[in-house]
């Protein structure tokens, strides 16, 4: 199944970065080296996936013509009118040793490609069953052609008990004057490990909007790299994560502005309740000349336990001074004053925290640019909430 | 807009006023660094065993350590070995008692910069402690000081006089090995200022020390200590400006602050070494490393730096919060024109209950210089009730430079609250118009904006400094936008 040698799988793995490398600070990629090292040594030989009632009961939340990836292999292919989808044979060896990792080992890479105006969303769920140890990579590219518009949903799903490292590479490209809408939600296991990197480039007067829920997951990495190279490109992201007990969740954003005028706005909110760790790093990088540039960051956190801790970084690197350029970071806590209004009207402290939490979250969720998704999306994270709230009775801080 | 754009350049390519070479004899070492060196450097400033051994240790530490290249400035290697590490004016041996001793060719020096030192002493109430290259050639106001129980003196003296001050509080805040060149400094410091304000005592007057690197090729190795005890309050005021020459030059210092319990310190700094010129050649190398402990509760420290020299600042005043209810303050000002290359901000480290902190950074970036703001609001989990507030802002002059933000916030506890706000920006051209059409000149127009730009840093300055860093702040940019 691998293109390279067991030997040159382990030098690879050897070269995962470490938390000596700057962008990699605060999360620490040993559990997931592990991982690929023991899977390396046993190899256990992959059975047939047995997932086809889990893909059912998710693809049924969500309307769209899903593309299901099981244990890495396509599964079904239903593309509406307008969307190819095709094997990719030519996975690139990739830039660093994560990519080069999944361009190894990766099964059913796939390209998808979008003309026209597609109505019906497109979803694409990556599940993977972690029966044994195992690593799980997958490698998607997305097209939307010149003057296309078109919504594409990602969902990543693990279940199992047995250690996992999935290493998910995914690319968009939106052509000139196309529009793409993009969901991202992940679901993991909360034992499993995840590095994902999302690659963006934007074509002229293309227009990019994203949502990406981190709910699940024990270690997840998530790189979104957006690359604007012609003038009239408008992106705007959003991320929402929600840490419990045992989670680390890490999102790098970075956005390089190489010509403009152009404008990219990011907003990522966090919640993080009982031992868990959350990063968020922001980066937009205005190169000379990107003239009419206008740049926005914002990331707000609220931390409810004593075991939880967030390392946020906005920032900013200009080269040129016709910008527009601002980021805004907070960390702090639910308002007490708007606690003790809520229970002055009856409710507990557990439910007044859900209703401030749910508001915190609120915003982002308005704003999912899949319209089809919007339902599903809110429904999880009020689970989610849920969850969260219960830590948040044990440890009232 | 021509005529503007002429007119802007012609404030931008201003020469550096201070540019001046005082020519006195210096005694150096020859260029070089080995264990000799500093053995050399000890023995000239008779220091007793114990402080030998400690730069020593530096010495050896250092030899380990690698030189930093995280920094968002980029310079070619330094020779550690072509550069001479003492130098002292001639008149070493028999230092002047008083200001009439002083070599005149020294006081036209400071003439020169448009501070008489007698002068400027008496009617600011100042008490200068002038370090000319590396050995303190005058202090000022010594016996009032000492009135009041203060010590304010050159390093080497209270080396003498006051040990066990010195052995107890030096290394304490800045470790000899804390980064590469801390160490460098703990091995080689030349002199430097100490000063110590006893318990419950308010210091009369601001101290401030004059600093200038004068001999070619010699890097300056200062290193201050000032000790606020219980309930005591110093103002202390450090500025400098540098003569011109090709050869690029090191400053690798070190300042460690401690107040202890309900002391409070505010340290300004108004930073005006040589930058290099129009092409970026010569300037001086500054790599400094300012900490200040608030070690007792209710302990108060203040940054405030007005930065507009240097070929390369790399500096970040920062503050350990150890004290319940202690307070960090650093307000910056951050000039960078030409060639210049700054990375510079601060640290807080929230460690004690209820302690807060505040930072105002603002930089200006113009010509094809580069600038970057790097920060870290640490909150350790045992710092319940801390509060931080980062304001940090830039504004950009010209196409060719640049402006970055590099905020670091690592958040461990709960009840913390932390906000960090950032814009960066240039001179719109809707204020400038505004400005005009009330009949203000455009280099007026520019300089109020960028005044007012400035101004919540400026306001934190001691008067005296305030004046003083507006006008060089004119000097460097003034008018520059278009």
């Amino acid at each position: 199944m691998s293109r390279l040698s067991d030997d040159k799988l382990r030098e690879i793995v050897a070269r995962f970065p470490t938390t000596r490398d700057e962008d990699w600070k605060y999360t620490d990629l040993s559990q997931a080296r592990d991982i690929a090292s023991r899977w390396l040594d046993e190899k256990p030989a992959t059975a047939a996936s047995a997932l086809q009632d889990d893909a059912a009961a998710i693809t049924s939340t969500i309307d769209a013509a899903w593309l299901v990836i099981a244990d890495g292999v396509l599964q079904t292919t239903q593309a509406p009118d307008g969307v190819s989808v095709d094997r990719v044979d030519d996975i690139p060896v990739g830039d660093s040793a994560l990519a080069e990792f999944n361009a190894a080992l990766v099964r059913d890479g796939i390209r998808i490609r979008v003309s026209g105006q597609v109505e019906r969303p497109i979803g694409l769920l990556l599940l993977d069953s972690a029966e044994q140890t195992s690593v799980a990579q997958a490698y998607v590219e997305v097209e939307f052609q010149n003057g296309a518009s078109g919504e594409l949903i990602e969902y990543h799903v693990s279940r199992g008990d047995a250690d996992q490292y999935a290493n998910t590479i995914v690319t968009l490209h939106v052509s000139d004057a196309a529009i793409a809408s993009h969901v991202r939600i992940q679901d993991r296991g909360r034992n499993h490990l995840q590095t994902s990197k999302t690659r963006v480039s934007l074509g002229k007067d293309a227009r990019f909007s994203s949502a990406s829920f981190d709910l699940g997951g024990g270690m997840v990495r998530n790189d979104i790299d957006i690359d604007i190279a012609n003038t009239g490109a408008e992106v705007s992201f959003d991320g929402l994560y929600l840490a419990g007990d045992g989670q680390h969740l890490d999102n790098h954003t970075r956005v390089d502005h190489r010509v403009g005028p152009a404008t990219s706005r990011q907003e990522y909110r966090g919640i993080l309740n009982g031992r868990c760790r959350c990063v968020w790093n922001g980066k937009a990088i205005v190169h000379e000349g990107a003239d009419g540039t206008d740049a926005d960051q914002a990331n707000h956190n609220l931390l409810l336990s004593e075991k939880a801790e967030i390392d946020a970084k906005p920032e900013l690197e200009i080269y040129t001074d016709d910008v527009k350029c601002s980021h805004g970071t907070t960390v702090g806590q639910l308002d007490e004053t708007a606690l003790f209004y809520l229970r002055t009207r009856g409710l507990d402290r557990t439910a007044a925290m859900q209703v401030l939490t749910h508001a915190f979250a609120a915003g982002l969720v308005s704003r999912v640019p899949v319209e089809a998704a919007r339902g599903a999306v809110s429904a999880l994270i009020e689970r989610r909430l849920e969850e969260l709230a219960v830590t948040i009775e044990e440890d009232p801080s | 807009m021509a005529t503007e754009t002429e007119q802007l350049e012609s404030l931008v390519n201003r020469r550096y006023e201070h540019g001046f070479v005082t020519d006195i004899a210096t005694e150096s070492l020859p260029p070089g660094l080995d264990e000799d060196v500093v053995r050399a450097i000890s023995a000239r400033k008779n220091e007793p065993e114990w402080l030998l051994e400690w730069r020593l240790q530096a010495y050896r530490q250092w030899l380990e350590m690698e030189e930093p290249e995280w920094a968002h400035v980029h310079y070619p290697k330094i020779d550690y070995n072509a550069i001479s590490y003492f130098a002292a004016p001639k008149s070493d041996e028999d230092r002047p008692k008083s200001l009439d001793e002083v070599d005149p060719k020294l006081l036209e020096t400071y003439d020169k910069l448009g501070i008489p030192l007698h002068e400027r002493a008496r009617l600011a109430g100042v008490a200068v402690d002038a370090v000319f290259d590396s050995v303190s050639v005058a202090t000022t106001f010594k016996e009032k000081l000492s009135e009041a129980g203060v010590i304010f003196c050159s390093f080497s003296e209270a080396v003498v006089e006051h040990p066990e001050l010195v052995k107890k509080y030096l290394g304490s805040v800045v470790p000899r090995r804390d980064n590469f060149f801390a160490a460098l400094n703990s091995a080689v410091f030349s002199d430097g200022s100490f000063v110590y304000i006893p318990k419950g005592v308010r210091c009369p007057m601001e101290l401030s020390t004059y600093f200038r690197i004068n001999a070619a090729n010699t890097g300056q190795f200062e290193r201050t200590l000032v000790v606020a005890d219980e309930g005591s309050y110093v103002s202390y005021l450090e500025g400098c400006t540098a003569p011109m020459r090709d050869e690029n030059q090191l400053h690798a210092a070190v300042v460690e602050l401690v107040a202890m319990e309900d002391a409070e310190i505010k340290y300004s700094t108004v930073q005006n070494w040589y930058p290099g010129d129009e092409e970026g050649k010569g300037g001086i190398y500054n790599f400094v490393t300012k900490r200040g402990d608030c070690r007792g509760a209710n302990s108060k420290i203040s940054w405030t730096q007005v930065e507009t020299g240097s070929a390369i600042t790399w500096k970040y005043p920062s503050c350990l919060l150890r004290g319940a209810n202690s307070v960090g303050e650093f307000y910056s000002v951050a000039v960078t024109n030409n060639l210049q290359q700054a990375d510079t901000g601060t640290k807080m480290i929230h460690i004690g209950p209820n302690t807060s902190s505040t930072i105002v950074s603002k930089g200006i970036s113009a010509g094809r210089a580069q600038q970057a703001y790097r920060g870290l609001v640490k909150v350790m989990p045992q710092a319940k009730g801390a509060r931080n507030h980062t304001q940090c802002d830039s504004l950009l002059i010209g196409k060719d430079c640049g402006a970055h933000t590099f905020p670091y916030m690592e958040i461990r506890n709960p009840s913390a609250k932390v906000e960090h706000e950032a814009t960066t920006s240039k001179i719109s051209a809707n204020q400038l118009f505004y400005c005009r059409q009330r009949g203000i000149s455009e280099e007026d127009a520019v300089n109020m904006i960028v005044n007012g730009f400035c101004k919540e840093v400026f306001k934190e300055l001691p008067m005296e400094f305030a004046v003083e860093a507006q006008a060089l702040l004119n000097v460097s940019l003034e008018g520059a936008v278009g």
